[in-house]
């Protein structure tokens, strides 16, 4: 057994993911405010959203970034942790929160998508 | 990873951590980590809040009117902060790792915050611009 959960790989795969995920994201963050938030009405009006979401086009983007954005802050979140030192009790509390939580609202996303 | 557990020191963690001397990249190494948590619990206020739009027209359009009063949009606009900051030293970490950006890091983070406060007061001009506009047309 190992001493430290998330202790048993090197984590580069998800190192370079989380770079990939990261450059990606760059893009599509700073696109999706200047979409959504600087013109109020594109963002925030039932019509607007509604339009978009019938789009095949937008609904693959919103379920790439829906799942590329959660997965990048959730493995930056286990990141953060993974540089202290924990009881395995304790990590594997933090790693199962992380792990449950990001597939509930995984799922409550794509619902949310999938519904149009 | 593979050293033996270590008692926590006396003056407990945080302390420790901010004991250490810091420079512009150790600041920017602290904020990356407190703005990468701060969006990535956003991601899951977002999600929540838009399962809205799976209860129609109204129940949307309602909670919208909510996030498009000023405090909400100021809110919004604080938002825009973090993810510039992230975003931009995200690029800079990934030249640190891949393209020799060791040698230049601390040029990169000039950058990082000029471009970041050019983008941060455009999304405000772009945010706030028309609805002071007509905030002052309705005075006159």
């Amino acid at each position: 057994m190992y001493k430290h959960s998330g202790s048993r790989g090197s984590g580069a795969p998800s190192w370079v993911l989380q770079r990939i995920t990261g450059l990606l994201l760059v893009v599509v963050v700073i696109g999706h405010y200047f979409v959504m938030h600087a013109d109020p009405a594109s963002g925030h009006t039932y019509a607007a959203v509604l339009e978009r979401m019938h789009h095949p086009f937008w609904k693959m983007f919103d379920l790439t970034f829906i799942t590329v954005g959660l997965w990048h802050g959730l493995n930056g979140t286990w990141g953060i942790f993974r540089d202290y030192e924990m009881k395995p009790v304790v990590s594997l509390t933090i790693y199962g929160v992380i792990i449950l939580s990001g597939i509930a609202f995984w799922v409550l996303g794509v619902n949310t998508i999938l519904s149009f | 990873m593979a050293m033996a557990y270590q008692a926590k020191p006396p003056e407990g963690w945080v302390n420790t951590n901010l004991k250490y001397y810091k420079h512009g990249g150790s600041w920017a190494w602290i904020l990356h980590r407190i703005t990468g948590l701060g969006l990535t619990a956003y991601i899951y206020v977002h999600i929540y809040a838009l399962t809205t739009l799976t209860q129609g027209e109204k129940a949307f359009d309602e909670e919208m009117r909510l996030f498009t009063t000023p405090v909400f949009k100021i809110l919004e606009w604080l938002l825009f902060s973090l993810v510039l900051f992230h975003a931009f030293n995200g690029v800079r970490i990934v030249l640190v790792d891949w393209a020799d950006g060791a040698r230049y890091h601390k040029k990169i983070l000039t950058v990082v915050y000029g471009l970041g406060i050019v983008l941060f007061i455009g999304m405000g001009l772009l945010m706030f611009m028309s609805p002071l506009k007509n905030m002052i047309a309705s005075i006159k």
